[in-house]
């Protein structure tokens, strides 16, 4: 009898793991929700260059629809956006299958390639700013070695994007490779017997096996790489700072110049929560695309 | 009482005067009465501060006080200054500021301590606030409020390399325009040498334009309007992009200090138009020590208007110890410290540390250094603290002229289009409030 009474019920069982957890959740809700509903409250506030602040509803969303500056930081985010994704996932796909195809990779060598994107972004930005120096970089003596006329890279208006995209790449292609890896290596091995005993090719068997079953592991991927180059903002700031010009000015480095040196913290949250937006959506699509690859 | 011991108490009786009224400047004032109080100094981690921080051990000595440092890059200062400001918060006590810059936009936005009361009230005898560049405290005062003391004096200057000179036969440049006629003249002498290099990074461009500028007679306001399409600011920005354009290293868009003087130190520039304060970096290894020659910028059509700016201290208008913070300030703004920090290649703010005999042996070493103090003498007389506009937005309004210098360097732009449309903006910037 004594035992039934001191039985823990369900119920009371589930109202103590509420209790207990509740602190924590509540935490975590506040830590994510604070910053968010500020920084929300802030877009509908203005504030002057010294500082004062009014309400003015959407008027910043208003400003921005009208302001060439956030189209241009736009167009420079998608384009970036764009081609370092694709660059990313067709050098990280070939990575991946050369590195699970050579099974007898030394360890040393698996790991170099892979380390650009243990690199942190700092480092890296200024290694590339030395290279490609157009003066005294690396990257300009090879080309006339090799006979070809030198480029201006970070400092051309046309090749900036190029030339970023191109680092982004270096760094973020080896952790692409390695998802994939970890995606090929779950492949069932069945349907690759299957392939071979019906005589298919290499290439028909990656075409029609490898690439399908693959397709979950590549949305993952680009989901993961989406988030990011969508912010892009580290390699940009320490190499051009958005320039030549504007040439690489995105809108997450347009809103930190517009919230920390120009100090319009109203229009900077507009333009940051803009972009939120804009990575969410990205997001949300391809979790759709996810959920219709999947296998 | 004998002669003899007469004398000798009246001679102890003098000398104990004369010590005490000798040590009373000292004694005067009492360095220990925030003794135990903790003073957060947020810093730009540049030369500057970090000479003066080489003594942060001396000032927690004479006052029992602890300075907490908090060093960061200068954007990174900044944003972390706005974020305390914003918060209204008392978290840090002094600050780097410069107030060329975002003077007026910290004053209007109620960010600095008022400093006039204490600069004068509540220093040490030996402080001498006289002694202080009046230009530099009159950049620093805003509505008639003293808003930070001056730390260094800086400007951009002009090295040139005597050797390469020498074989291309050129003579020291005295105008703008001998600058353009040396320039050229090397790149036909010696193609594998850039022939001038200068800031063409949009953000910090305007620091050593506005130098050119003001030589040119050119600026940027007129009659409440931006005045870039005046005929001398046209001159201004087509000489200035031209010459970074014909003569200056490829992709010179993205230089800013780091870049020129890595350049320059190397032996792969003839002329640098680049800040007194990157002596020190351009000195490293000694390779340019005996083949460099300094002066303030050549001479335009208005003479010669050098930019002279400084980094200042500022006490937080929110900190809750500002007699404990103004004592800090003090410290690092005093002669003794700023004569220290000198021979460290700060150049001091203060003309009497220049003639102090410890920083005239540092100077009279080498030649160079003497022709460094010679122009940062042309600096503190004839120095304009004007970079960029003089309005409270003057961040915003530095990458309007970085973009037509740019759009120039690039041809991207006529100088029509290029002044046109950077007037175009600003005057909306200027009709903000």
């Amino acid at each position: 009898m004594a035992y039934a009474a001191n039985a823990v019920t369900p119920d009371r069982q589930r109202a103590e793991l509420v209790a207990l957890s509740a602190p924590a959740v509540a935490f975590t809700l506040a830590m994510i929700a604070f910053p968010v509903v500020y920084t929300v409250w802030l877009g509908f506030h203005a504030f002057s260059s010294t500082g004062t602040q009014s309400f003015v509803g959407l008027g910043n969303y208003s400003k921005l629809v009208a302001d060439n500056e956030f189209w241009h930081g736009l167009w420079v985010t998608l384009a970036l956006y764009v081609l370092s994704l694709v660059l990313q996932l067709l050098l990280g796909t070939w990575l991946a299958l050369l590195l699970f195809h050579a099974k007898r990779l030394p360890g040393v060598v698996r790991s170099l390639f892979i380390s650009p994107f243990m690199m942190p972004p700092v480092v890296a930005g200024l290694m590339w700013l030395v290279i490609l120096d157009p003066s005294i970089g690396a990257a300009n003596y090879i080309l006339q070695r090799m006979g070809l006329p030198p480029s201006d890279w970070l400092a051309s208006p046309i090749w900036v994007i190029p030339t970023v995209a191109m680092i982004d790449t270096w760094q973020w292609a080896p952790y692409v490779a390695l998802i994939i890896l970890g995606g090929l290596q779950s492949l069932p091995p069945s349907v690759y017997e299957a392939a071979q005993i019906d005589g298919a090719s290499a290439f028909k068997t990656f075409r029609r096996i490898t690439l399908p079953l693959l397709l979950p592991t590549i949305v993952t991927a680009t989901i993961l790489r989406s988030v990011d180059l969508l912010r892009f903002f580290d390699i940009i700031y320490i190499t051009t700072q958005g320039g030549p010009g504007n040439a690489s000015n995105t809108l997450n480095i347009y809103g930190f110049r517009v919230g920390f040196e120009f100090f319009n913290i109203g229009y900077a949250s507009a333009l940051m929560l803009t972009l939120t937006a804009i990575v969410f959506g990205v997001v949300l699509a391809f979790n759709r695309l996810r959920g219709a690859v999947a296998w | 009482m004998s002669g003899n011991k007469f004398a000798t108490r009246v001679a102890v009786t003098i000398v104990a005067l004369a010590a005490v009224s000798s040590a009373a400047g000292a004694a005067d004032f009492d360095w220990k009465k925030f003794q135990g109080k903790t003073v957060t100094f947020l810093a730009n981690n540049n030369p500057v501060s970090q000479a003066l921080l080489t003594y942060k051990g001396d000032f927690e000595k004479l006052t029992g006080m602890t300075l907490k440092v908090d060093g960061y890059q200068e954007q990174q200062m900044r944003q972390r200054l706005v974020t305390v400001m914003n918060a209204h918060s008392d978290e840090v006590d002094v600050f780097m500021t410069l107030p060329s810059r975002e003077g007026q936009q910290f004053a209007a936005a109620g960010w600095y301590g008022d400093l006039s009361a204490m600069a004068k009230d509540e220093a040490a005898k030996d402080y001498d606030y006289a002694g202080l560049s009046q230009a530099l405290l009159k950049a620093g005062t805003f509505n008639g409020k003293l808003t930070s003391m001056p730390m260094n004096i800086e400007g951009p200057i002009f090295y040139y390399r005597t050797d390469i000179f020498k074989k291309c036969g050129v003579d020291k440049p005295a105008t703008i325009k001998d600058v353009e006629a040396a320039a050229q003249k090397i790149k036909a002498c010696d193609p594998t040498i850039t022939p001038f290099v200068s800031r063409g990074l949009k953000p910090a461009l305007a620091y050593t334009f506005s130098n050119m500028l003001h030589n040119i007679g050119g600026s940027y306001m007129a009659n409440g309007k931006s005045n870039l399409c005046s005929p001398q600011s046209k001159e201004a920005l087509d000489t200035y992009s031209r010459l970074l354009r014909d003569y200056g290293p490829p992709g010179v868009v993205n230089y800013s200090f780091q870049q020129i003087s890595a350049l320059y130190r190397t032996g792969r520039a003839a002329m640098s138009f680049e800040s007194s304060n990157e002596l020190r970096t351009v000195m490293e290894g000694g390779e340019r020590l005996k083949d460099t020659g300094l002066a303030p910028f050549p001479a335009g059509e208005a003479g010669q208007v050098p930019t002279a700016i400084g980094w200042g201290m500022a006490v937080s208008a929110y900190s809750k110890q500002q007699d404990a913070a103004w004592y800090f300030v003090q410290w690092a703004t005093s002669p003794e410290i700023q004569k220290r920090m000198a021979v460290q290649g700060i150049a001091p703010p203060r003309p009497a540390v220049a003639n102090d005999p410890e920083y005239r042996k540092w100077i009279d070493e080498e030649p160079v250094r003497k022709q460094w103090q010679a122009a940062l003498d042309v600096l503190a007389t004839k120095g304009s603290s004007e970079v960029g506009y003089p309005i409270v937005a003057n961040p915003e309004s530095r990458d309007f002229i970085g973009q037509a210098v740019q759009d120039l360097v690039l041809k991207q732009k006529t100088v029509d289009q290029a002044c046109a449309d950077a007037d175009k903006g600003l005057d909306a910037l200027i009709a903000q409030k």
